[in-house]
């Protein structure tokens, strides 16, 4: 069977994401592009006898390199090669999709165009002539409803006809004399230089000024001849890069007017959305609005996905009990039973009882995303963002860290900037996550009966100091000259299509589970092996490698007053998850039964709120810092751990010596 | 002349986008929005702004608002003047 490559794009909130779903159904996975961080999804459909591989890329506007997005989009289109290139088109605002589609022209693209949410226009009274379109940009054109399944096999056969084209369409927009004249003077200079890229298309970038294309020609040693030239251009037309743009909309215009009309329809039904965005967007209303739906998002992430959590916990327990009897009668050696029950079989249920949570976070997320109302609760949060550097898309994973970290790093990818992704993940594990609430209801209630509630809510509070501090530190060390603005498209809202929502929340657990999944595992051994061994030593003890590691933090934990290897176990354990730092204590400490007495006799209130703060803001988990370098790299994934140690103690110890003064 | 920033809700002519904001310039001008055009605002400070064009909603922040400078149309005889 013959392989085809299709390559799907378009801007965002095209239904781009609904029209590769229904194209490809299940066969569909996702994987990074090589040195990115940047997700492309694959999937595969069959039709025709031939077999075609459908690369969904990031939603973008331009091909420019000013954002991680478009030049990944760029790159992909230049280096893939594909057979044909989709354009998802949005129906209702078909002058900005068509400013992509001339781009892919001048890309000289083998381009075809969905025209998609035709329900959604048609309800405008927007009319498109499609014949009209072909017959002027001279590609082919298709109206598609995805949600719906409509035009997906009319879409199909334009795919199958056009995939056996060798020929690639292009277009030349005249950019006027002066433009012209100075790309057919860059001709003979740069044209060595360009493949892959069309000539046409290098040039104009570089009257653009575009960086990589400049840094291309500056290695090449051409790029001072060729600033001259630009340079002349700039001092007949200073604002060059949207003269050019202008240039392109002003086809698009002319394009549009011959095959774009509207009927005038009743106001009220182009008004819904304005409607809602008077309550969605307003300072106080939109605010209580978007308190509401992340209140509810925690409600249904840990109430909904709790019991499913716990079920899976239980089987995983009861899977080690089996295993460990089969083991037992198989009279294998001690560690091998405990490697597989304590090492394996827990590491794995600590990656899988993620999945309910995680899950659902995303199906979430997905609804918010496709009714879009995401893009408004950005705005709501704006300027609270903006005093910490950031704005208002990152309030969201912000809010979401508070339930579990590992999901609320995955969700700063709905960010753009990479510096907007890189603070806001430095920030986000000090949002205290619902791991650690274990550990600060035993301490309050053995140290702090009376201000149980009050204790509780001032660490809540420390943390959310503490990550605002972080992401004011980090953006002047790291990005001080870059400002954050928001500029956002807000589409109109509209109902999310619950068959995307499914397979969108599943390929974002799934990912997780592959990437983020080996290193917790990994961790989790390890962890096992370091209490496991020297096998002269009781599991976790003393004389266990934890213990001996433990009663070496012994004099660092000291200021901070926690200074017994028991502690330093404790905090050893909590990097493979919060959860274990009350069960480690119970282990240490001869069983939950004498915890509370010993528990006692080792802190004080000063050095057990001290030790609260240690947990409250060093890194979460394993599972944070493995996501942690999945989105970032190591680097970021490094900084993030050391810092966030470091916060934690040196809170810890201000706290305690400061404590020890006054009482 | 006002800044965006300071328009309330209603009908205005971008008069200039400052080149004081390169990138938010570009920016705006991939999604279409030039000098010389008409936009209803239908969110306006506190906070970011939004304004339509056409069928589009767009939002922008107070840093970018401030480098837009609009003047105010109006209504007269269902035109904008």
């Amino acid at each position: 069977m013959k392989e085809k490559t299709i390559i799907l794009t378009g801007n965002p909130n095209t239904g781009k994401t609904t029209l590769f779903n229904s194209l490809t159904g299940l066969h569909q996975k996702t994987g990074n592009w090589p040195g990115v961080t940047v997700e492309i999804k694959e999937g595969f459909f069959t039709h025709n006898d031939t077999r075609y591989k459908v690369m969904d890329l990031p939603g973008t506007y331009s091909l420019t390199s000013f954002t991680e997005d478009e030049k990944i989009a760029r790159d992909i289109l230049v280096k893939k090669n594909a057979d044909t290139v989709v354009v998802v088109a949005d129906a209702t605002n078909l002058e900005r999709s068509l400013y992509l589609v001339t781009l892919m022209l001048e890309l000289e693209q083998n381009v075809i165009v969905a025209v998609n949410m035709c329900d959604a226009a048609e309800k405008k009274g927007i009319n498109i002539n499609i014949k009209q379109l072909e017959n002027i940009m001279g590609i082919k054109f298709v109206l598609t409803t995805a949600n719906k399944n409509i035009g997906i096999s009319e879409l199909k056969d334009l795919i199958h006809s056009s995939a056996v084209l060798t020929e690639k369409k292009s277009i030349k927009i005249n950019y006027g004399k002066e433009v012209e004249e100075v790309i057919s003077e860059l001709q003979p200079i740069i044209k060595e230089f360009t493949p892959p890229y069309p000539f046409r298309f290098f040039a104009i970038r570089l009257i653009e000024k575009d960086a990589e294309f400049i840094q291309k020609l500056q290695k090449e040693g051409v790029y001072s001849t060729v600033e001259k030239i630009i340079n002349k251009l700039e001092s007949l037309c200073p604002d060059i890069e949207n003269f050019i743009v202008e240039k392109r909309y002003a086809y698009i215009h002319g394009v549009a007017k011959e095959c774009v009309t509207k009927e005038k329809l009743l106001e009220e039904k182009i008004e819904f959305t304005a409607k809602l965005d008077k309550i969605f967007t307003h300072t106080f209303t939109g605010s209580i609005i978007f308190l509401f739906f992340m209140w509810l998002t925690f409600q249904i992430v840990f109430n909904l996905g709790g019991p499913f959590a716990n079920l899976l916990d239980n089987l995983f327990s009861n899977i080690s009990i089996k295993v460990a009897q089969f083991l037992y009668f198989a009279q294998l050696p001690q560690w091998i039973t405990s490697l597989f029950t304590e090492g394996i079989i827990s590491g794995l249920g600590a990656i899988i009882v993620f999945i309910p949570n995680i899950f659902l976070l995303f199906f979430i997320f997905t609804a918010m995303e496709d009714s879009g109302y995401i893009s408004r609760a950005a705005f709501v949060t704006d300027r609270i963002m903006h005093t910490i550097g950031l704005h208002g898309k990152s309030a969201i994973p912000m809010i979401l860290g508070f339930g579990c970290n590992v999901p609320a790093i995955m969700a700063t990818r709905t960010l753009e900037t990479k510096k907007d992704r890189i603070i806001t993940i430095l920030a986000l594990p000090f949002m205290s996550c619902s791991a650690r609430l274990p550990i600060f209801l035993l301490f309050t209630s053995i140290f702090f009966k009376k201000n149980q509630g009050s204790i509780l809510f001032s660490l809540y509070i420390i943390g959310v100091l503490a990550g605002m501090l972080t992401a004011r530190i980090f953006k002047s060390l790291f990005f001080k000259h870059e400002s954050s603005h928001i500029i956002m498209e807000l589409p109109p809202y509209h109902a999310p299509d619950l068959k995307n929502m499914l397979i969108s929340a599943w390929e974002r657990t799934s990912l997780f589970l592959r990437k983020a999944g080996s290193m917790i595992f990994a961790g989790v051994v390890l962890v096992w092996f370091l209490s496991y061994f020297p096998l002269s030593a009781e599991y976790a003890s003393r004389e266990s490698f934890t213990g001996i590691i433990g009663s070496f933090l012994v004099p660092i934990l000291r200021p901070a007053g926690f200074g017994n290897w028991q502690a330093g176990v404790a905090l050893i354990s909590g990097l493979v998850a919060k959860e274990l730092v009350v069960g480690t204590f119970g282990a240490v400490l001869g069983g939950a039964k004498n915890m509370s007495i010993a528990l006692s006799q080792l802190f004080t209130p000063a050095s057990a709120y001290s030790f609260m703060l240690m947990t409250l803001l060093y890194i979460p988990c394993i599972a944070t810092i493995a996501v942690i370098k999945q989105e970032t790299g190591f680097r970021w994934a490094f900084i993030a751990t050391v810092w966030s140690i470091l916060v934690g103690w040196i809170a810890a110890v201000l706290f305690y010596q400061t404590a020890t003064l006054f009482f | 002349m006002l800044r965006l920033n300071s328009a309330v809700n209603g009908y205005y002519r971008i008069v200039r986008i400052g080149l004081e904001c390169p990138e938010a310039k570009r920016r705006l001008t991939t999604l279409g929005i030039f000098v010389g055009d008409i936009i209803e605002v239908t969110k306006s400070s506190p906070g970011p702004v939004i304004f339509k064009k056409g069928e589009t909603s767009i939002g922008i922040g107070q840093g970018i608002a401030m480098c837009v400078s609009v003047i105010p149309l109006k209504l007269s005889r269902g035109r904008l003047i």
